[in-house]
């Protein structure tokens, strides 16, 4: 009796762990198909991204929109399939893309020689920025960059982004704090606790309008020019074929030109957010 | 000093104004100083809206997030109210391995932290085991009956994977503590009542049922109530892994409006009455359980 309750627990075990360890060998018979063709069988493409104004927010109705939304939704629609999208945080958002959580990441991802080791870009089919906006308070008088290029100087930025690749590059000696939210490192400038928050443009333009009386634009436009692509995971040259000839087919048109114009010349979408 | 009814002495009005004074330089420190400008009237339509469209009132992106919070919640206080017995049970059972088993458990998990858990959970675990029980392709079926079910109870369809990576981490968490609850509540019951109710002819299980547990749930409610309040709470935890649960809104909120602080605190808010809606419904359980106890 004793024997035979014995046997079945080994023989339980045994079966437990050879099916856990058979899933990554199934799952990896599973990927072989191309993520376009993973996409066009599922009938829904999956696009991670992460609110960044005016690139990505919700508006008032909870419905997702800016530049990379359109971007999006035109790309899927061009597939024929349906778009969902997954918000995630920014500093998870490589991680996620890599464990498969959605198919792309579209929102507004500047190609990195760092990033580009873990991940695929696509030709860009955008270029931004990195502008700073500063606190009258705190950096009264300063203007120019390298005004900021001292000890003893804050800079605020948000996690995992480029901004604080391009702080550290143009402002070294300068102390970067780093925030989860865009939202947070900006509060941070305006209650006067740093000297000044390195964003991509045009938000930190679209602050100083906003708060006139508590910052200030030490240099015109932007001090660096980036460019941005949808990333993919490795080894996936049929996607990245796809996606590279579809940003050169909507260039042509004219339509991403179009698009950024509206969301980042014009503040005519303001009323829906707020 | 039963009986005595309370007076209200200098020492307590000295005390009262203290506080009062702290509270308004505070307030003041905070609206004036701060030269934050606040914009209240932003935030009523993300709680609750009229939508143009249908002409009915839907529920904005924080009280989406409170629901999702709620369902999170519910299912994970469910789950790890599952684990915590059976794993109590485990540990306070005369099998050593059972007992190995269920120490494991509680140290493995209340030796790490919460964040880094629900990361590994999500990122690695989560990973492989759902797509071997064959759910993350289920989810993508058409609207059917089903899905509006899972939507009801869950998540809309696409989410499902991860609302269940998210609850059934938080449920593990969570587990261990209320394991160590009932435990507890089992083995602070008399030695003696275990050796009568065996000289009875009980078995172990009826022991357990008939003698044991009744009085061992006495003991065991206010703790485990406190532990279903504290799952509600760390259910924010889960905003990492990009479950849109309350916090997740609102920092999407925050990020979209720069409404910094109405968020926060209109979140804070919401957390606060979900909580003490519980914490007064237990405290009535509570009471009615003595009642019941009290001999007739």
């Amino acid at each position: 009796m004793r024997i035979v309750t014995r046997m079945t627990r080994i023989f339980i075990l045994a079966v437990l762990v050879f099916t856990l360890a058979g899933i990554p060998g199934a799952m990896a018979a599973d990927n072989q198909d191309s993520v376009v063709e993973q996409v066009i069988q599922r009938g829904v493409l999956r696009v991670g991204m992460s609110t960044f104004v005016p690139w990505a927010m919700k508006d008032k109705t909870g419905k997702l929109i800016g530049f990379e939304i359109d971007v999006a939704t035109r790309l899927a629609e061009d597939m024929g399939v349906k778009v969902e999208f997954v918000p995630t945080k920014w500093s998870g958002i490589i991680p996620a893309l890599l464990t498969g959580k959605f198919d792309v990441i579209i929102g507004g991802m500047g190609i990195l020689p760092s990033r580009n080791l873990k991940v695929n870009f696509t030709a860009p089919y955008d270029y931004t920025g990195m502008s700073i906006v500063a606190s009258k308070k705190m950096a009264a008088g300063k203007t120019g960059i390298e005004a900021f290029n001292k000890p003893g100087v804050t800079i605020a930025a948000r996690l995992g982004s480029t901004a604080v690749t391009a702080a550290k590059k143009y402002l070294p000696n300068a102390e970067i704090r780093m925030f989860d939210d865009e939202a947070q490192a900006y509060q941070e400038v305006i209650n006067g606790r740093a000297h000044a928050v390195v964003g991509s443009a045009p938000t930190p333009a679209f602050q100083a309008i906003k708060y006139p009386e508590k910052l200030y634009l030490p240099i015109d436009g932007t001090f660096t020019r980036e460019p941005i692509g949808f990333a993919v995971q490795k080894g996936d040259v049929d996607t990245l074929n796809y996606f590279n000839n579809w940003i050169g087919y909507v260039a042509a048109e004219g339509w991403l030109m179009e698009r950024k114009t509206y969301w980042f010349e014009t503040k005519d979408w303001e009323s829906q957010i707020q | 000093m039963i009986g005595k009814k309370p007076r209200i002495t200098a020492t307590d009005l000295i005390l009262l104004a203290g506080v009062g004074v702290a509270v308004v330089w505070l307030l003041y420190q905070a609206t004036v100083q701060a030269q934050y400008r606040w914009n209240w009237q932003a935030i009523p339509q993300y709680l609750l809206r009229l939508d143009a469209q249908s002409g009915r009132w839907v529920p904005g992106l924080i009280l989406q997030g409170v629901l999702v919070t709620l369902r999170l919640s519910i299912w994970a206080t469910i789950l790890a109210l599952i684990i915590g017995t059976v794993m109590g049970l485990f540990r306070t059972s005369c099998s050593r391995y059972r007992r190995m088993l269920g120490t494991g458990y509680v140290e493995l998990i209340r030796n790490i932290p919460v964040l880094v858990w629900i990361f590994i959970f999500y990122y690695f675990i989560g990973d492989r085991l759902l797509p071997a029980i064959g759910i993350s392709r289920a989810t993508f079926m058409d609207d059917g009956p089903l899905s509006g079910i899972l939507g009801l109870l869950m998540a809309e369809p696409s989410r499902v994977p991860i609302f269940i990576s998210g609850a059934v981490a938080l449920a593990v968490y969570e587990g261990a503590y209320i394991t160590e609850i009932i435990r507890a509540g089992i083995q602070s019951i008399d030695k003696g009542q275990w050796e009568a109710s065996s000289g009875l002819g009980f078995t172990r299980i009826q022991q357990l049922r008939y003698v044991i547990f009744p009085q061992a749930l006495r003991r065991i409610m206010p703790p485990l109530a406190g532990q279903f309040i504290s799952t509600i709470k760390d259910s924010a935890i889960v905003s990492v892994i990009s479950i849109q649960e309350l916090t997740f809104q609102g920092m999407e909120l925050m990020a979209a409006t720069f409404l910094t602080f109405e968020v926060w605190i209109t979140i804070l808010a919401i957390y606060f009455v979900i909580c003490l809606v519980c914490s007064l419904l237990v405290e009535r359980f509570e009471l009615y359980l003595k009642k019941e106890a009290r001999p007739a």
